[in-house]
């Protein structure tokens, strides 16, 4: 991984700006994390993260939730990847237990059009859990495309391509260990506006 | 969940629209395709002049959906029309994507080799013209 040295923290070299620090999402995600213990206190919440962007902001959540909790994981297709399929989007990975009659917080890492979010949530509607509720950690908005309900989020995010903590081009840079904005050159489209 | 595909499909005005029509499609997000034209200015007898037709309405959230181009006048020309769409009918939800919008869904997917389909198809810039709209 090539890496340029800053004061702060190393920078990887396809990040043209790094725009949430480690520590932002760490003290983010711990102030989430309380507000998720006092409002699902004696509920017994299940989180339902959708893989594969969300993993490691739903490690960090748990261990900042104080409240018995239990965990499931489902992945669903994208478009780009399986156009040439059945033409429609399908749950890759469904949920390992029923959720009827349980609360149901749903864990994102990013939402922007809220277009697989939105397909996932009539679907999880459809297994009449008591409720659903969404975290994300960064919301999106410029490109929204759903009505999504979004109840608690980390932080609002203007219109760039955002990798890191999670979030990946092209399957990579997931584990760096904070978010940043990829540079144009990586995807060999120069900005235009 | 049924599928939403409009059949038989219309006839886009550009591919850019064809391919956010599949994209919604995708994730069965129920669309119209130019369902609504919208007078914005009318002479001194009250004859429409001037009217615009957004290329997408999505009943599900009521929002309408114009996609544009990357020809600085004609992004002019649509944003003085929204801005009359805007005051003449506040009611309304439209939504302008423009060129760099529809370029980040195509990176979102791993689409960027169709922008570059539609450059050689039009023979100038990544979106071209999309159509819709100019009425």
């Amino acid at each position: 991984m090539q890496m340029q040295e800053t004061t702060a923290a190393p920078i990887h070299a396809d990040v043209e700006e790094v725009l949430l620090t480690g520590d932002q999402i760490r003290n983010r995600v711990a102030e989430l994390g309380r507000q998720l213990s006092t409002d699902y206190a004696d509920r017994d919440p299940v989180l339902v993260s959708v893989l594969k962007g969300s993993i490691i902001f739903l490690a960090d959540l748990i261990r900042a939730m104080e409240v018995p909790l239990s965990l499931d994981l489902m992945e669903v297709s994208s478009y780009g990847a399986s156009t040439e399929s059945s033409g429609q989007v399908r749950i890759l990975k469904d949920l390992s237990k029923p959720i009827a009659g349980r609360h149901v917080i749903v864990v994102e890492d990013i939402i922007d059009t809220g277009l697989t979010l939105n397909y996932l949530l009539k679907y999880l509607a459809d297994k009449n859990p008591a409720s659903v509720r969404i975290v994300c950690l960064l919301d999106k908005p410029a490109r929204r495309l759903a009505e999504i309900p979004i109840d608690y989020r980390g932080f609002t995010i203007e219109d760039r391509f955002v990798i890191g903590y999670g979030l990946d081009y092209d399957e990579r840079y997931r584990n760096l260990p904070y978010i940043g904005v990829l540079r144009p050159s990586v995807y060999g489209t120069p900005p235009e506006d | 969940m049924a599928a939403l595909t409009v059949s038989p499909p219309p006839r886009f005005a550009h591919e850019s629209e064809a391919e956010l029509a599949r994209i919604l499609d995708y994730y069965q997000v129920a669309w119209r395709y130019e369902p609504d034209t919208f007078p914005i200015s009318w002479n001194a007898d009250g004859a429409v002049v001037e009217s615009f037709s957004p290329d997408f309405y999505l009943p599900e959230v009521d929002l309408y959906l114009e996609l544009t181009t990357l020809k600085q006048s004609l992004v002019r020309k649509k944003n003085r029309k929204m801005r009359w769409l805007r005051q003449l009918y506040p009611e309304v939800r439209v939504k302008l994507f423009y060129a760099r919008d529809f370029k980040a869904l195509m990176l979102k997917y791993g689409r960027l080799d169709f922008l570059a389909d539609v450059a050689v198809m039009n023979g100038n810039g990544p979106l071209g013209d999309t159509g819709g709209g100019e009425d």
